[in-house]
């Protein structure tokens, strides 16, 4: 299914967190460009195991520099200013959405400690019980489903697939 | 002849069947579930066919494909919801069709074009793989590198709202790629001292993580429709199987042209069934003497938009097959298990393992049988699906990306890696940057720099790129693609700002 128009709710917010990320990505290209300089070249061959990383990495930063520069250009001044509002609708807008990652973020961390089978029935109970519409037919299928995809799971991969999930 | 023998031999036995039938079962209904793709249904099937045969894990992951193909027209046909990105199209006329009485109908078109287009794409695919991998094996280095070039330059022209926004992509991925130890002489590389980073970034992991978790995450942006349903459309659902199969035998000109517009799409890098699906309704609404009625309800849209996606199916396989180079995503995750079994691909993937190229070749043929089998005898139970809600959906296949990216290596730290590269594939994607393009630069990379330095190593001179002819061709092709997507980019804008001049 085709996502929802990803715009940070406008054209021109959207340019500005656009720029921003060119921004940032241009950094992060640059210091792995430095850092692959100092990956010593070999007399066997022409080309160093950095060289192909500095290609790539040069190759990403021209791109970025030349995108930044458009960006820059086609921005009007106001642009900026209204960002910030932009920004906080739109993270409103999506709180969903950064409860699903806080909720995955906190099972992945719990998982090597408390073990799979635990973690996912307490991870698969809370991200439903958030997202689903609160009536008994839905807290019904909520734990039905809970039980199965964590101590269920756990069993089918143990047992058949001689796979085993974190114990914890 | 004997491989072949020994290919069909493997695919017809009663177990791998049964496999194929689960497998063509779990695809359909995968592809129904909206916000359920085709890839995330061969992401999660891969780590179950660690311990099968490589030909069985192929056979099983193809009637994935080849169901999830069919499956998204059930969301598509009922809902008006493209049950993956690939069944857009679908909804044209499909949907209409459904409300105006005729949900069965529309069903059992689509079936049957997915079937006929399935099976014309695989007798492409048998066709011309082996003659173009003949020629790909006299290929050397220089053109190896060139040809990825191209395949990274027209995968992010034809992806995604902005040619730039898809070459950064292209070349994240390929700067992913060269994280862990290089492929030539094994050094280590920007793995500052940190263990998960030193063996490099598990290709699968970044797979699940770039297009499984941020898909899940954008399904749950709108918080009141998450927490709503949807019913199907009402009235009689009739399929009238034989009935509806003359009928769409009855457009042959339609159906060959919407599957060879299918093959010919899948077979581009990057252009897979979403790109197949639009393109094939619209050379079918352009061919057509009535225009007008596409988009009410016409059986030639269903028949142009379900052939034409299921027939990429096949297309993708031939560069894969032939060159050793993915297609499209799905394809990439094909590549792989075939990797993890420990088999090379490449042009001699036909010569060295030929048994398990025509057993590929087979298992699509018995896949496409056996999706339209299922369809047709069980297809008011898949109905059912298309009700699942988001918040049950999203939930329950995080856990199956969890449990996916575990099961490949039983490494912990893939589980954190996965954690971050889908909060980096989300914000991404609702930056508008395609993930494709990022995808196969991760899986090319390593293929671009091995032959960049084998071309150097066997002689330093790089002009060598460009008076190679087949290297010429290929560079000169990546060249014309990006022009070509810089032209419709200025033509686009262009009449945008006409249109907004003339505007009152």
């Amino acid at each position: 299914m085709s996502a929802p128009a990803p715009d940070l709710s406008g054209k021109e917010p959207g340019e500005v967190a656009r720029l921003l990320s060119y921004i940032a990505l241009l950094a992060v290209s640059a210091g792995l460009f430095w850092e692959a300089t100092n990956i010593p070249a070999s007399r066997f061959e022409t080309l160093g195991a950095g060289a192909f990383p500095m290609i790539v990495h040069g190759c990403l930063m021209l791109l970025l520099v030349i995108t930044i520069v458009q960006t820059l250009r086609g921005l009007p001044a106001g642009s900026y200013a209204a960002f910030a509002t932009a920004f906080s609708i739109w993270v409103s807008e999506r709180r969903l959405v950064f409860v699903v990652f806080v909720c995955l973020g906190l099972y992945l961390a719990a998982m090597p400690v408390i073990g799979y089978p635990i973690a996912t029935l307490v991870f698969l109970a809370v991200l439903q019980f958030a997202l689903a519409p609160k009536t008994k037919g839905a807290m019904a299928v909520l734990i039905v489903l809970s039980i199965l995809f964590s101590f269920g799971l756990n069993w089918l991969f143990a047992e058949v697939f001689n796979v085993f999930l974190p114990r914890g | 002849m004997d491989a072949f023998l020994l290919g069909a031999g493997q695919v017809l036995s009663v177990e791998t069947l049964i496999y194929m039938l689960l497998g063509s079962i779990a695809g359909i209904i995968a592809a129904a579930i909206p916000g359920f793709t085709v890839t995330m249904a061969i992401v999660l099937t891969l780590p179950l066919t660690f311990t099968m045969d490589p030909l069985q894990g192929i056979a099983v992951m193809l009637s994935v494909y080849v169901g999830g193909y069919t499956g998204g027209l059930i969301s598509a046909a009922l809902l008006g919801i493209p049950g993956t990105p690939s069944s857009v199209a679908t909804t044209f006329d499909a949907f209409p069709m459904s409300r105006n009485g005729e949900p069965g109908r529309a069903l059992s078109i689509g079936v049957w074009a997915s079937f006929f287009g399935t099976v014309i794409s695989t007798a492409v695919l048998i066709v011309a793989a082996p003659p173009l991998a003949i020629f790909a094996v006299k290929l050397g280095p220089w053109e190896y590198f060139s040809l990825i070039v191209f395949a990274l330059t027209i995968v992010a022209s034809l992806v995604g709202h902005s040619l730039q926004r898809g070459l950064i992509a292209a070349l994240i991925g390929l700067a992913i790629s060269t994280v862990g130890t290089d492929p030539i002489l094994g050094r280590p590389r920007f793995d500052f001292g940190i263990e998960m980073l030193a063996a490099g970034l598990p290709f699968l992991v970044v797979l699940i993580g770039i297009f499984a978790i941020s898909q899940l995450a954008s399904e749950v942006e709108d918080a009141g429709k998450i927490k709503s349903g949807q019913k199907l459309v009402t009235g009689e659902i009739d399929f009238k199987t034989w009935a509806v199969m003359k009928e769409v035998l009855m457009r042959p000109v339609n159906l060959v042209r919407s599957s060879i517009v299918g093959v010919l799409i899948g077979a581009l890098p990057g252009a897979g069934g979403s790109i197949a699906n639009l393109v094939a309704y619209d050379q079918a609404k352009r061919a057509s003497k009535t225009p007008e009625k596409f988009g009410t309800g016409i059986t030639d849209g269903v028949v142009a938009s379900e052939a034409g996606n299921s027939a990429t199916a096949g297309g993708g396989l031939i560069p894969l097959i032939a060159l050793g180079i993915p297609g499209s995503a799905v394809d990439a995750i094909l590549m792989a298990s075939l990797m993890v079994h420990g088999i090379s691909v490449g042009p001699r993937l036909i010569m060295d393992n030929a048994d398990l190229v025509y057993g590929m070749f087979i298992a699509m043929v018995v896949a496409s049988f056996m999706m339209l089998v299922v369809c047709v005898l069980s297809m008011r139970a898949f109905l059912r699906v298309a009700e699942v809600p988001k918040w049950v959906v999203v939930p329950v296949v995080l856990v199956c990306c969890v449990v996916g990216s575990f099961a490949l290596n039983n490494r912990v730290n893939d589980l954190y890696l996965l954690g971050f590269i889908g909060l980096f594939g989300y914000a991404l994607r609702a930056l508008d940057y395609p993930l494709a393009p990022l995808v196969l630069g991760v899986i090319l990379g390593p293929i671009a720099e091995t032959n960049l330095r084998r071309a150097l190593m066997t002689d330093d001179d790089w002009s060598l790129f460009l008076t190679r002819p087949v290297s010429l061709i290929f560079l000169i092709a990546a060249v014309a693609s990006v022009a070509w997507a810089v032209r419709a980019h200025f033509k686009s804008k262009k009449t945008q700002e006409n249109a907004e001049g003339t505007a009152p």
